[in-house]
């Protein structure tokens, strides 16, 4: 028997089996995905400093390390069951049961769909399951694409589709309705975006928005946005354009678009038909909480964290005993975060066995993790440091009750 | 086709307007959406619909969603075979 069972074999969940492994405890990963990595794999960005972030060697790296320290690595298993019994938790997987004292849930984070009328037709796909199929897989998702949702990661991935030589068309918004959220909305939408124009390249963009600080300026930017788009990392991004349907018959075969105002409403007249082979939506992500509910967890609903996180403290202990969580199932933030919070749940996992030598490598450990925060140059949402603080006073409520 | 035709559960084939219409007259929480309608119950488990079921309940009766998860999970969270289920690897 393992002292450690890890689920999920990402940023987070890697990094804690290597912290736990170095102190001398016994790991075992498992990962539904056939290979390790998890969202890692996908990822290939420039920083603003010009240095490229490359996933899969960053996976490659981690998924090396682990195992030279003797970590055992299960990929292509699913768990579908856990449970608590006889002071040990317990998982049920695609490959039978395994039982450990210690547990850590890093299941990372879903996506969020954003219904749109066609979006059951074949060559409709998540933005993320494109991003997989292009890095991962490197297969070539289709010839011309639209995507529907703008943010972050939507922008992010359709340049990765763009320097694989995949032609994204546009970059437009969801229809309105009672599923878009503010996803619908170009206000919303532009708020969202000047969070990272500091990222741009264009120095008009850099400095377009140090000057919108105010609603009203964002407003006339909305109201005044070119209908031709503007073009942020090269991407065609239209803020005033939104998806009506997808329309084909047996496949994509386009998107019938219209312009719309700045609260997101169709103007009359205003329709077109994109011709696209490919369509992929970008709803966000929420975390992946699901095996947590099952253990008993309480849970805090945070927003600015991405929706329902499991409750844990700065040790990334829930208050079930033995129970950890780390990475994006606690709150959508990057890849480095969830590798530094992975290194504190494996080092607190070695401490509850008493096998951690030194103290204040823990307490580095959690120092570590504020400092990759602040130091983000992608900022998933603006309240994530009072998200965090909110988790924590209710796992500390929880715990003293 | 109308927007409010769209599929939002594909494992049990509901619509918005299903939805909106069962939540507007009923003005229900989600998991009395998910029992009426069996949006969230299909084979996937709700894993794509979860939360738009829950956007739709906030739409239409204005609950906002509060710290507990509003609609539970059940194992097994992935589908499985029966031979799995059944106590044999797979």
């Amino acid at each position: 028997m393992n002292d450690v069972l890890v689920i999920g074999a990402g940023p987070a969940g890697l990094s804690a089996a290597i912290a736990a492994a170095r102190q001398g405890l016994s790991v075992k990963i498992v990962d539904e995905f056939y290979r390790p990595g998890g969202r890692l794999l996908g990822q290939l960005h420039e920083e603003p400093d010009g240095v490229w972030w490359n996933g899969l060697a960053e996976a490659a790296r981690l998924d090396q390390e682990a195992r030279a320290l003797g970590v055992n690595i299960s990929c292509g298993v699913s768990v579908y069951d856990i449970a608590r019994c006889d002071d040990r938790w317990r998982i049920s997987t695609t490959e039978g049961e395994w039982e450990s004292s210690l547990l850590l849930i890093a299941t990372g984070a879903s996506e969020a769909a954003v219904p749109v009328p066609g979006w059951t037709l074949p060559g409709v796909m998540s933005i993320g399951a494109a991003q997989v199929m292009t890095n991962v897989q490197r297969v070539r998702v289709g010839k011309k694409g639209v995507v529907i949702g703008v943010n972050i990661l939507s922008v992010a991935i359709a340049r990765e589709l763009q320097l694989a030589g995949v032609h994204v068309e546009q970059l437009i918004l969801p229809p309105l309705s009672e599923v878009s959220g503010k996803a619908g909305r170009p206000h919303e939408i532009m708020r969202s975006l000047l969070r990272v124009a500091h990222l741009a390249p264009s120095p008009v963009i850099r400095l377009g928005s140090k000057l919108m600080g105010s609603a009203w300026m964002q407003r006339l930017a909305v109201a005044f946005f070119p209908s031709k788009g503007v073009r942020m990392w090269d991407m065609p991004i239209h803020l005033r354009t939104a998806a009506l349907e997808i329309v084909g018959t047996s496949q994509v075969e386009g998107v019938r678009t219209a312009r719309v105002t700045p609260e997101g409403l169709p103007i009359p007249g205003t329709e077109q038909l994109i011709p696209a082979d490919f369509v992929c939506i970008a709803g966000g992500l929420s975390p992946l909480a699901e095996l947590a509910a099952i253990a008993g967890c309480p849970f805090a609903y945070v927003p600015a964290l991405g929706g329902h996180v499991p409750l844990h403290d700065e040790y990334m202990k829930t208050p079930l005993p033995g129970l950890y969580v780390a990475g994006n199932i606690t709150g959508i933030e990057s890849a480095r975060v969830a590798m530094s919070q992975g290194t504190v749940a494996g080092l607190s996992m070695a401490q509850a066995s008493g096998l951690l030598a030194d103290d204040s490598l823990l307490s580095q450990a959690q120092l570590q993790v504020k400092r990759v925060r602040q130091n983000a140059t992608i900022q998933f949402h603006p309240d994530i440091a009072a998200g965090r603080e909110l988790v924590g006073q209710m796992a500390a409520a929880w715990t003293a009750r | 086709m109308d927007a409010q035709q769209v599929i939002i559960c594909r494992c049990e084939e509901v619509s918005l307007e299903e939805l909106l219409s069962t939540a507007r007259e009923y003005q229900c929480t989600a998991r009395e959406l998910k029992l009426r309608t069996r949006a969230g119950m299909g084979c996937c488990g709700g894993r794509t619909c979860r939360i738009l079921i829950e956007q739709i309940v906030e739409q239409a009766t204005g609950q906002v969603p509060t710290h507990t998860v509003s609609l539970g999970y059940q194992p097994p969270v992935r589908p499985i075979s029966f031979q799995t289920l059944g106590g044999k690897s797979s």
